[in-house]
């Protein structure tokens, strides 16, 4: 682990170097916004790099016409549909993500995505059946399913990456099985063992098997964040979760002072219940929005690609407004402002981010290899599952 | 506009990408002759109309012009790109109109809320009763059989009625005649149990008779009431659809709100079981009215009994909470509870009283 560590630097190119040396955050607030418009000012940046933002141009009222109208024959075609709204929702999320001028685009055929619905739809159907009448048959095919689990987790990220495109060049991945089945069942079995103490590494290793195995054409994406990192975001997500456990224990010891020992603790509870779930549902929100920012500055921030270095700055005070305000717009409104949450959500993420650019990004050439061996051919005709870790 | 512009007029501004490297070149598009010409810098290409694939309108996404040879061109003027498109004899599809019409969205808004309200109202009740009819009897078995087994070991102790009660009760059931329709196999046990007085009826037609049930009345007649309103229940399957009708319901609301919040899917789930369970309580009591009639019973028993259930609750309620006042029947909480109320049931039943 700690020479994997030590070696990636080495690997990089020096402009990636500069990159991540270079304190990004500073810069970015002290130059003006043009910057990232007017090119040859920035070609005279001192590092030969120039910073561009991720745009984010969906509207909501214009992704609410597609989505209602793909729901409603989703569920007259009891699902089937699905597989097209699906690929219709990622096409606009795609084309909508703008960098440098040229968009993202998704390619994935819905007759695909529909044959992997049918067949994981199957195995699990099949799974809870066996379970319910014959347990130990249900033993078996579950254990089928985690021991090929990792193999569908790789085809998958094949399928996603290979049917995405950036001005016209497909992304790829070139993962095997092999760091597959370290990323995806041994070291999350590694932290199932160790009372999730190494969960954090676990989590490092899956992104780093994600990340370090992408391609964009014939450029590789680099990985550079240690384990160290996700130990800090998972040690401050649990003191805070524990701090505001120990708030609500004190306070009801508080309101139950009258009565001694654990039953004070119980009577207080009892007495200010919705007062205090309320102080652990926002507890409960901070974490998680503290959680989801950094993980993605984090993963992002020390992501490359070919020279280029990605950048991440969402606040976590930004993304925790949005979901409480998406959430009660949810509830308000029985879920029709699912679309419009869903937008909101894309913006603030993809807006936060961007890439520190060397040269310019039209120098990416398509992966002959891939071409040739049309191995991305056989990826697409493979399951699509969605995988969230 | 002249009715016959030469094919040179339209023109669309685009940017080509050849696929093989991120690089844009800036290019004209226009139609001629069934070809597409990209006019640009370097000269012009021509792609033959018929190999190249135009991705479907998305709101204001831009819209790429796939040629089969390799290579693309991205367009950003959507109304040029129609004009162009219209030129060349394609027009937008429905799909592509419903996609992009405030009306149309809204009546599929209006849609979507009819067809989930009719769903839930018709189709499902009446798919889980048809399913739920075809169910192997083996299937309907083991379910009753876990079910009997997981509440005996944590909810019901053995009977401590006597032997030849319980046995009189059974007979007594067993004479009467089952209204035209009945087919299906029941059996009577006997347990106990501090949840209060009760009964029900499992999916293989299993009932549960519970002694606090019988002891408090000493009128037999009282217990086949409910022994007839069980059976009911065993005749009409409403365990089986329960399960059915209860397990979509949770499911389409999972993959509805489950991305919001889990909770937030668990709450309506709940109200809007209870409302099947009602109905399903009604459906019972309607067989065991026919019940009764068909053997010259009053349907008024199993009221005078539902009282004494009731009455059982509150005097428990009481002991539990004797500061709390006694609730009285709110017609509001109606709707997330799993019984119709019993003065209502009382009026079907048995108008009279």
């Amino acid at each position: 682990m700690k020479e994997g560590q030590r070696k990636l630097p080495f690997l990089l190119p020096p402009q990636v170097l500069a990159a991540t040396v270079r304190p990004l955050r500073e810069e970015r607030y002290g130059e003006p916004d043009n910057t990232v418009k007017n090119e040859r000012v920035t070609m005279q940046d001192q590092h030969g790099q120039q910073h561009r933002s991720f745009e984010f141009t969906g509207n909501g009222w214009e992704y609410f016409k597609i989505w209602i109208v793909n729901l409603l024959l989703s569920i007259l075609t009891l699902g089937i549909y699905s597989a097209w709204a699906k690929v219709r929702r990622l096409q606009y999320f795609y084309r909508n993500t703008r960098i440098d001028g040229g968009s993202f685009d998704y390619h994935g055929q819905p007759k695909a995505i529909l044959k992997g619905r049918l067949i994981a739809f199957g195995l699990l159907f099949g799974y809870n059946t066996a379970l319910e009448f014959n347990p130990i048959l249900g033993l078996v095919i579950g254990l089928v399913l985690a021991v090929v689990m990792p193999w569908l987790l790789m085809r998958s990220l094949q399928f996603k990456l290979y049917n995405s495109s950036y001005r016209g060049l497909r992304f790829g991945f070139a993962g095997d099985t092999r760091g597959a089945y370290r990323a995806f069942l041994l070291f999350p079995m590694l932290a199932g063992m160790t009372i999730y103490l190494l969960a954090p590494l676990a989590h490092q290793r899956i992104k780093q098997y994600q990340f370090e195995n992408s391609r964009f054409g014939s450029s590789k994406f680099s990985f550079g964040a240690s384990a160290k990192g996700f130990y800090l975001i998972y040690l401050s997500s649990v003191a805070v979760m524990a701090g505001s456990l120990l708030l609500v224990v004190a306070l009801a010891r508080m309101l139950g002072s009258g009565v001694a020992g654990a039953a004070g603790i119980a009577t207080g509870m009892a007495a200010a219940g919705p007062l205090l779930i309320l102080i652990m549902v926002i507890a409960v929100l901070v974490v998680g929005s503290l959680f989801s920012a950094y993980m993605q500055n984090l993963v992002w921030g020390s992501t490359g690609l070919g020279p280029h270095q990605f950048f991440s700055e969402l606040s976590a005070r930004r993304l925790m407004w949005v979901r409480v305000t998406n959430f009660l717009g949810v509830v308000l409104t029985l879920g029709l402002f699912t679309p419009f949450a869903a937008i909101r959500i894309a913006r603030l993420k993809l807006e936060s981010m961007g890439m520190a650019v060397s040269g310019d990004l039209s120098g990416f050439v398509a992966d002959q290899q891939q071409q040739a061996t049309a191995a991305g051919e056989e990826a697409a005709e493979m399951f699509d599952v969605d995988i969230s870790f | 506009m002249s009715t016959s512009p030469s094919d040179a007029t339209v023109r669309v501004a685009a940017a080509w990408y050849d696929g093989q490297t991120a690089a844009s070149r800036p290019v004209s598009l226009s139609v001629e002759d069934g070809e597409l010409l990209l006019s640009g810098s370097a000269g012009v290409t021509r792609w033959p109309l018929a190999e190249v694939h135009v991705s479907e309108r998305l709101g204001n996404t831009p819209r790429l012009l796939t040629y089969a040879g390799g290579g693309h061109c991205e367009v950003n003027d959507q109304a040029g790109l129609d004009r162009l498109l219209a030129h060349a004899g394609v027009h937008r599809n429905w799909l592509d109109r419903l996609q992009h019409s405030l009306p149309w969205a809204l009546a599929a808004v209006v849609l979507t809320v009819a067809v989930f309200a009719g769903s839930y109202r018709y189709l499902l009740p009446w798919g889980a009763e048809a399913l739920s009819m075809r169910v192997p009897g083996t299937v309907l078995q083991k379910m009753g059989d876990s079910t009997l087994e997981t509440l005996d070991r944590y909810m019901l102790k053995p009977s401590k009625l006597d032997a030849a009660r319980q046995q009189r009760l059974s007979e007594e059931f067993a004479r009467l005649h089952p209204p035209l329709d009945a087919q299906l196999q029941y059996r009577i046990v006997y347990r106990s149990s501090p949840m209060g007085p009760n009964a029900f009826a499992l999916p293989d037609g299993t009932i549960v008779m519970l002694d606090e049930l019988v002891e408090l009345t000493e009128d037999d007649n009282e217990i086949l009431a409910v022994l007839a309103h069980e059976r009911g229940h065993v005749e009409r399957r409403h365990a089986m659809r329960m399960v059915l009708q209860s397990s979509v319901v949770g499911l389409v609301l999972a993959w509805y709100v489950g991305d919001v919040s889990g909770l937030l899917a668990t709450a309506p789930a709940i109200i809007m079981q209870a409302k099947y369970s009602r109905d399903m309580e009604r459906e019972a009591d309607i067989y065991a009215e026919q019940t009764m009639q068909a053997n010259g019973m009053s349907p008024c028993l199993l009221v005078t009994i539902l009282d004494k259930m009731e009455a059982a609750y509150r005097e428990k309620e009481k002991k539990l909470h004797p500061q709390r006042e006694t609730a009285q029947e709110d017609s509001t909480m109606d709707y997330l509870s799993s019984h119709p109320a019993t003065k209502e049931r009382a009026q079907l039943l048995c108008p009279r009283q």
